[in-house]
């Protein structure tokens, strides 16, 4: 520990305590996965993808995307191509197996990250993991998938982005970077933010990538707007394309059009801001004061005031972190902890600039990815400069306490709706044909009347429900 | 760690490690044939029609449970007065969308069963199923009748 109570970067190799990281990180990915194995492939929003992704060929399908109108995604569609391809008709196991894989990557990102070897290090580990998958921002991830969770795909590539830029210097890390954000931003807009993390660690002193290899993002980065809005003249999203979280409720496109058209810049400052509290407070939500109004109603939820609890807490750890490293920060002089924090503090700011035109809790994944880095990294930081004394040490333990306690209920609650979100889903199913009806869509061959029958049979007979929570303390974990 | 850092650094690991811990040992149980905090599998298509459980009902109509016949149901599914409905009753309490499949299915072939059907679903207050089976025109229904019957059977057992 230097002077400042910072942790010195400890460069040398794992330790018992990295092993027991890795290994509390298997838990966490078995519980998590047991969850993501009980949703089957979901209807709305992945069937209607598969079947379009099982058309023509794999480069067909790609170039089709890459020039399709409105949006700039053709490797989220050979993303799916290619799963499909491999599981054969094994769909559930396939897509199904394919989310529990790149949960198990992201924990073992996580826990690469943070670079555990001390007892400290280890003991930030459950906190960390808990907020993880217990941030609001996560949720969207594990709860949906089209029939690949795209957002789950672009934190395996922002957490990439940050494991290749904190290593050793290497030439390849340069290749694999520009690899990465190509696929990412082809994937799906937020995967930008990839371009974020190379910089921002860059500028925190990260040396992984060489000042040739960062100036190639930003070039590339560069270079994907002018693909975008001068070459295929995509554009992005209006104003009035969909209905909108703003202040206590939801305003529809005529009254956004109404109140904003004229000068929407007032309404993008509010996504913007909004964004970046829901990500720093949990509240708002989708720009929507819920906890706020259902307080001042006093038709509170429990689960309300812990996440608003638990982050405000956890925001409040960080900021100490970053205040007690000022110095160290004005001068230049950054630990590897410093560098996470630094990478947090850049990918909020420029997710919640993305979320100008519409924000949703999912579009802030990546934030809420690099949030759970930094909590785990401050808290491991405040655990190194427990007070010695005896009143020091009985705060530090409540905080530490409640901190702990309020991200293990968020994490649990996360658990209990993705259970609940497996029945709805298996509930649709049931319904395929009046939904195919409703979003008057046929299949056409017989190959895709395939698809909807095995899809259909592997979420209702193969891969049954599994038996509903009951009980009244339900209730604690509801939104 | 230190000595100094041992007590907090106990506090921030029990709570998350402990909320892992419970998850996996309730996927373990349940993976073992035993789910706690609930109910449990739903034994026959009255409990499945009756929790709502559409996915299972199908599921039990495959594996050959006859809705027109009367089926064991735990008093914690519906109520401790119907506790042996067919399991056509038991979809009034599971909801219109569980009715609608049972008669999509042919379960709701005759026209006394349709009407005392409407009844029970008055009855109960199921105003949605109510609409539902009423589409091509309302019986009367003697109020409280359907339910009375729905009870006695099941006080009988």
């Amino acid at each position: 520990m230097d002077s400042s109570g910072a942790e010195s970067d400890p460069a040398g190799g794992a330790t018992r305590w990295t092993w027991l990281a890795y290994g509390y990180g298997a838990l966490v990915v078995c519980a998590l996965g047991y969850g993501l194995l009980g949703m089957p492939v979901q209807l709305s929003d992945s069937l209607n993808n598969i079947v379009e992704a099982s058309q023509g060929s794999l480069s067909h399908l790609l170039v089709s995307n890459f020039w399709a109108r409105g949006y700039l995604r053709p490797f989220l569609w050979g993303l799916i191509r290619v799963v499909f391809d491999l599981s054969n008709g094994h769909y559930f196991e396939w897509f199904r197996g394919w989310h529990v894989a790149q949960v198990a990557v992201l924990v073992a990102l996580f826990v690469a990250l943070l670079r555990v070897r001390r007892a400290t290090d280890a003991a930030a580990v459950p906190l960390g993991l808990a907020a993880l998958i217990g941030i609001h921002t996560f949720w969207g991830t594990v709860r949906e998938a089209f029939p690949i969770n795209t957002f789950m795909t672009i934190l395996l590539c922002c957490y990439g982005a940050a494991w290749l830029a904190l290593g050793p210097p290497r030439w390849w890390r340069d290749v694999a970077a520009a690899l990465l954000v190509i696929f990412a931003a082809l994937t799906v807009e937020s995967g930008l933010l990839v371009g974020v993390v190379f910089v921002a660690a860059w500028l925190a002193g990260a040396r992984g990538l060489s000042r040739a290899g960062v100036a190639g993002q930003v070039a590339l980065v560069a270079g994907y707007f002018v693909l975008r809005f001068m070459v295929l003249d995509i554009g992005s999203p209006g104003l009035t394309e969909r209905s909108s979280g703003f202040g206590f409720g939801m305003i529809d496109r005529a009254e956004l059009a109404a109140r904003f058209g004229a000068n929407p810049l007032p309404f993008y400052v509010y996504n913007v801001g909004t964004s970046l509290l829901s990500l720093l407070m949990s509240e708002p939500r989708g720009g929507i004061f819920v906890t706020t109004q259902r307080v001042l109603t006093g038709d509170w939820r429990l689960l309300n005031l812990v996440s608003v609890g638990a982050s405000l807490l956890g925001t409040c750890l960080i900021a100490a972190f970053v205040w007690q490293r000022r110095g160290e920060w004005r001068a230049r002089r950054f630990t590897r902890d410093d560098q996470l924090v630094a990478i947090f503090l850049a990918v909020a700011a420029a997710n919640a600039v993305i979320c100008y035109a519409y924000t949703k809790d999912v579009i802030l994944s990546p934030a809420g990815a690099f949030y759970a880095l930094a909590l785990a990294v401050a808290a491991r930081h405040f655990l190194a400069r427990t007070s010695p004394t005896m009143m020091g040490t009985a705060v530090a333990s409540v905080v530490m306490l409640l901190l702990s306690t309020g991200w293990a209920f968020r994490a649990v609650a996360a658990q209990i709706d993705l259970r609940h979100a497996a029945g709805v889903v298996r509930g649709e199913w049931v319904y395929v044909d009046r939904w195919l009806e409703e979003q008057d869509v046929v299949p056409a061959t017989d190959a895709d009347r395939a698809i909807v029958a095995q899809l259909h049979d592997d979420a209702v007979f193969r891969h049954p429900m599994r038996p509903p929570l009951v009980g009244h303390w339900l209730k604690w974990f509801e939104e | 760690m230190s000595r100094r850092a041992a007590l907090p650094g106990i506090a921030v690991v029990v709570p998350a490690l402990f909320a892992t811990v419970a998850v996996l040992v309730f996927a373990v149980r349940e993976l073992s044939g035993t789910t706690p905090l609930s109910n449990g599998p739903m034994r026959n298509v009255a409990e499945a029609a009756g929790a709502g459980q559409s996915s299972e009902v199908l599921r039990l109509l495959r594996d050959g449970d006859d809705p027109r016949r009367f089926w064991p149901v735990r008093p914690e599914i519906i109520s401790s007065y119907v506790t042996r409905p067919t399991g056509l009753e038991a979809a009034i309490w599971g909801g219109r969308n569980i009715v609608e499949l049972l008669d999509q299915r042919g379960f709701i072939a005759d026209d006394g069963t349709r009407v005392h059907l409407t009844c029970l679903a008055k009855d109960a207050g199921k105003t949605e199923v109510v609409e539902y089976l009423t589409a091509s025109g309302a019986p009367s229904c003697e109020t409280g009748a359907a339910f009375a019957s729905v009870k006695d059977r099941s006080l009988q057992r």
